[in-house]
């Protein structure tokens, strides 16, 4: 199911300004003079049934945020609807029920030394379901319903492969009922070849049970396949949102194109890429004004000044970018390659680093 | 990875087999002989391969018997008196009795009995206080991990404090002032003094468990925290006790003949072995063996426990088993007749690698022949099992003690690398061959700057000034275009981003100008961004130095304007491999066309589903007789089961190893 779907109910989880920051010396009696601004200010929408992308890389603040909606720590401001209802930190009860996760490491997220239908039946026996042979019909449900063999449940993870514990990992997930899932990273740490039959099957769970995932990865390609609209994040901040196929073929932010060039492409050359100068930022002392301007392509002195905001540019499309319509342009020149690799600046450290 | 020490069955399983893949059954795919499984895995047969361990944990039992049939064998009571024989020695001795076979004591108390009773004392003793200090430091390791914050820090100076106070004295103050010194004071003491040892240990792996994922999706599912600590984490952390407490065992029973000697011990008339030595001592000169024999008592039983202890190490740790770190380089010719060199910098024939575990040998590469020109890049893709960083590492001759290259040639410039000797190696590599790997993080050390690494990489082909070190190594940091050298010089490398480390990787290997670089996933590891700019960076330093380069990754779409030639690894052998061009837009080898069709998520069904390959990676210890990738290809006929594919050319300089390809050529034009 392509495109939005956006429609005139209400969305299923709204998150307003939801803000996370870390002091970053911690300590008895020490007092916190630097923050990690880990998120900072991010807000969207979430409709019932879509797949929701969130792209980003190393310090951008996707795994905070799929802590901050579990709250397994809780945000420093901002809120988190869901259905309607504000969610209180202090008292989640059936919230927690509803959002589950799906980490991305398959031999460290199941513990190693529980037989698989126990890993499955504990999340029910958590929530009060009785009765040894009601929970054991329902985990052999749940292991068939991810394409595992009920009969093995009495064997532990270690006896299965990658893509295998992956698949217990959503069999436990489902066991509540959830209606959101996180899916962190979910393929990325299985082989290729075995990474679409789990996209398949997330695929095939989806329609069955009506759910809602919020699909974050690096790689674009797979965001793209499987995602209605996709949000791109950088230093904390949602920088771009929109899509997927449009946002894909006509970014409205400078760091979506350089992401774009810089996945491996078997169709494209390598070329043909922009080429980001210098480091990641480190989120402790983040650039003034837009915190990606020490490293965008079409940098202008306003953008050093003033922080741009998230703004509708066009229908269903925002991005946080001063000249969001001149990035069409760049985005033309990558892909005629008059934006090539030839020149090569040299690496910057990160500005505001001190030498040890 | 944590350092733990796993000791339960589970995880003697999962040692031994760290790759089970079950999947469905297909013929021949059983190992053939027991040599080829490593063997039998029986408790009869692990207790063979482990003599000595064997001999220890007989003795130690031989010793715990003694002590419970104390009353049956035992010839006397050890507290019968009998002052008209006292000071006897033992039958051997002239003056002896068959009486007392060991002799007597001052007060005429048959030793042997005394003996016998006395392993029964000093082993309670010992083993009360093993359990009774693991017990306290468990319960303080778990308290203190779990909360942390305060809590922690609190139990954890507590802990200081203990091991700052001088045992002699904690021992002096409990039981010097008691009248009658019992068993359980003595294990109070014991216990109390020795709890730190195992909390420290137990606190550190419940922090490492604490943060895992497993333990975040239980709090996510909804578990209280009580429930996660005791269902999810406690099963993950006691195991680091048992291989603390078994030495701490041996070790007690020397302390509790130290309390004795300091007549701190056991109030007489009761016998431990060291209160028997302790009398003994003052009668050195006229009954020797007073002290002796209690004295060897003691050494047998630690001893046995260490040999059980030590010994049976390997079966939590297999790497142990295999002891020796140093390469043995194989026999034969180090310069090859056969071989022409051409301009063909390095020629692979026939390697074959394999690893020996107690669960059976891996086979981790079969038969693989790839050669690769001067300033070529050759990439070699494939997915897990397919045994491409072995094959890396074959090259380089690093493998791991427990893998051994059974078959095939490395040739390097002429010379055969599996045969030339250790010092002949070394000087090779660095030198003349490089090599990076995945985590930058993991490859410097943490406590030394960047530049001393890169000055140590100089100093190993031979003294350089200072000034000098320093000029070459600015130097080589700027070639891989790092702007400010000198702060990244003076920098650790943990103060560095993963693409910057990398980058001080490159400058580290390519510092002497090796012909060949080896590179391992180095990219894996790394952002999409960062893993652009240093894909450019090796590139440009390849021109310009015409380096040749092995590039090792998992990523087809990497390889893509990147490499000369690709080469194709599943399940250890090498299905294809050809010129770049043609293996991406021609691939002849059912798996490189299901590999990049996977990649390119280009064959979207009507429904938007994905053409998936099904099944999982093969796994290394159970080779198929026949082409590893026959359970899962789509054109797979009987043929492949049984016998593997030829390599046979395709087209230019490209061939591809499958049975559908010969059959085609059979076929009448």
């Amino acid at each position: 199911m392509k495109g939005t779907l956006e429609s005139t109910a209400s969305p299923m989880l709204a998150v307003t300004n939801l803000t996370k920051h870390y002091p970053a010396q911690s300590g008895f009696g020490r007092s916190s003079k630097s923050v990690v601004r880990a998120l900072d200010g991010v807000s969207f929408n979430l409709w019932q049934g879509e797949t929701f992308g969130l792209v980003g890389e190393s310090g951008c603040g996707k795994s905070t945020l799929v802590k901050s909606l579990l709250f397994l720590d809780r945000p420093t401001a901002g809120e988190v609807w869901f259905r309607g209802a504000l969610i209180n930190p202090a008292k989640l009860g059936g919230y927690r029920r509803e959002v589950q996760i799906i980490f991305q490491d398959p031999y460290t997220s199941l513990p190693p030394r529980m037989r698989v239908g126990d890993i499955v039946g504990d999340p029910l026996r958590i929530h009060g379901t009785r009765g040894a042979s009601v929970i054991e019909a329902r985990v052999a449900d749940l292991l068939r319903d991810v394409g595992l063999n009920p009969a093995r449940k009495h064997e532990y993870p270690f006896q299965f492969s990658g893509g295998q514990r992956q698949r217990i990992g959503i069999a436990r997930a489902l066991a509540v009922q959830p209606s959101l899932l996180l899916l962190d990273e979910a393929v990325s740490a299985l082989d290729v070849s075995v990474q679409a039959q789990v996209l398949n099957l997330l695929k095939d769970l989806q329609e069955r049970h009506g759910l809602t995932y919020i699909f974050i990865s690096h790689d674009l390609n797979v965001v793209r396949h499987m995602s209605n609209r996709i949000a791109v994040m950088y230093l904390g901040k949602i920088v771009e949102l929109g899509p997927a196929d449009e946002l894909t073929a006509a970014p409205l932010h400078p760091y979506t194109v350089a992401l774009l060039s810089a996945a491996p492409s078997l169709q494209r050359a390598r070329g043909n890429r922009i080429r980001l100068e210098g480091e990641p930022p480190k989120p402790t002392d983040p650039p003034s004004g837009c915190s990606f301007h020490p490293r965008c392509p079409m940098a202008r002195p306003v953008c050093s000044v003033e922080t741009p905001p998230l703004i509708e540019w066009q229908p269903g499309r925002f991005s946080a970018c001063h000249f969001a319509l001149e990035v069409m342009e760049l985005s033309r020149r990558v892909q005629t390659r008059e934006y090539g690799i030839d020149t090569a600046p040299p690496v910057r450290a990160p500005r505001g680093e001190n030498g040890a | 990875m944590p350092l733990w020490i796993p000791v339960s069955s589970t995880d003697l399983a999962l040692i031994a087999n760290p790759i089970n893949v079950a999947g469905p059954d297909f013929p021949g795919s059983e190992p053939t002989t027991l040599a080829e499984r490593g063997g039998p895995h029986g408790i009869r047969a692990v207790l063979g391969r482990h003599k000595v361990a064997t001999f220890g944990l007989s003795l130690f039992l031989a010793i715990v018997l003694v002590a419970i049939l104390a009353p049956i064998i035992s010839p006397h009571s050890p507290y019968k008196q009998n002052l008209g024989d006292n000071f006897l020695p033992p039958m051997w001795s002239e003056g002896g009795s068959a009486t007392y076979p060991l002799g007597t004591d001052p007060l005429g108390r048959d030793l042997l009995s005394r003996l016998i009773y006395g392993a029964r004392y000093s082993l309670l003793i010992s083993a009360c206080s093993v359990l009774f200090g693991s017990l306290i430091g468990f319960a303080i390791g778990v308290v203190a991990g779990f909360w942390g914050g305060k809590v922690d820090t609190v139990l954890m100076r507590l802990g200081d404090i203990q091991l700052a106070f001088p045992f002699v004295l904690f021992a002096i103050a409990v039981l010097a002032v008691s009248i009658e010194r019992t068993v359980w004071q003595i294990i109070l003491v014991l216990g109390i003094s020795s709890w730190v040892l195992y909390a420290r240990v137990v606190r550190g792996r419940m922090l490492t468990e604490r943060e895992r994922d497993y333990a975040t999706a239980a709090r996510a599912l909804g578990a209280s925290r009580p429930r996660v600590l005791m269902r999810y984490l406690l099963p993950n952390v006691w195991q680091v006790i048992p291989p603390i407490a078994l030495l701490n065992l041996g070790f007690f029973v020397i302390v509790e003949s130290l309390l004795s000697f300091l007549s701190l011990g056991l109030s007489p008339p009761t016998p431990s072995w060291g209160s028997i030595l302790a009398d003994g001592r003052q009668f050195m000169m006229i009954t020797p063996w007073m002290a002796l024999l209690p004295g060897i008592a003691i050494i047998v039983t630690v001893l046995s426990i260490s040999l059980a202890a030590d010994g049976f190490n390997d079966l939590v740790d297999p790497k142990l088993a295999h002891g020796g770190y140093l390469r043995k380089p194989l026999p034969g010719t180090v310069h090859d007749p056969e071989h022409e060199t051409g301009d063909c910098l390095l020629t692979v024939r026939n390697l074959s690698t394999r690893f020996l575990t107690t669960g059976g040998a891996v086979h981790a590469v079969e038969g693989v022949d790839l050669h690769l020109r001067r300033g070529e890049v050759l990439g070699v893709v494939g997915e897990s099992g397919s045994g491409k960083s072995t094959l890396g590492l074959s090259i380089i001759q690093l493998l791991d003690p427990s893998g051994r290259i059974t078959s095939g040639r490395v040739l390097f410039e002429g010379l055969d690398l599996t045969r030339v000797s250790n010092r002949k190696m070394t000087s090779i590599r660095g030198r003349r061959i490089g090599m990076i790997f995945q985590d930058p993080s993991n490859s410097m050390t943490p406590v030394l700057t960047t530049g001393f690494q890169l000055r140590e990489a100089l100093r190993a082909s031979g003294p350089v000034s200072r000034e000098r070190a320093d000029r070459l190594t600015r130097e080589a940091l700027v070639a891989v275009h790092i702007a400010d050298p000198d702060r990244v010089l003076r920098a650790y490398p943990f103060e560095l981003s993963g693409g910057m480390q990398q980058r001080v990787m490159i400058a580290l290997a390519m510092i002497r100008n090796p012909d060949l670089l080896i590179l391992d996933e180095p990219t894996s590891a790394l952002d999409v961004t960062t893993q652009a700019q240093l894909l450019d960076e090796l590139d440009r330093i390849r021109r310009e130095r015409g380096t040749s380069v092995l590039f090792i990754t998992h990523d087809i779409a990497l390889l893509n304007g990147f490499a000369d030639r690709i080469l194709v690894m599943y399940g250890g052998e090498v299905c294809e491999d050809g010129p770049e061009r043609d293996v991406l837009r021609a691939p002849q080898h059912p798996y490189t066309q299901a590999l990049l069709s996977a990649v390119e998520r280009a064959s979207v069904t009507a429904d938007g589903r994905l053409a998936a390959i099904p099944g999982d990676p093969p796994d290394p210890k159970r080779p198929l007789p026949g082409c590893p990738f026959a359970p899962r290809c789509p054109y797979v006929m009987d043929i492949c089961w049984v016998s593997k594919p030829p390599r046979v050319p395709v087209g230019t300089h490209h061939r591809a190893a499958c049975h559908l390809l010969t059959t085609l050529k059979e076929l009448p034009a």
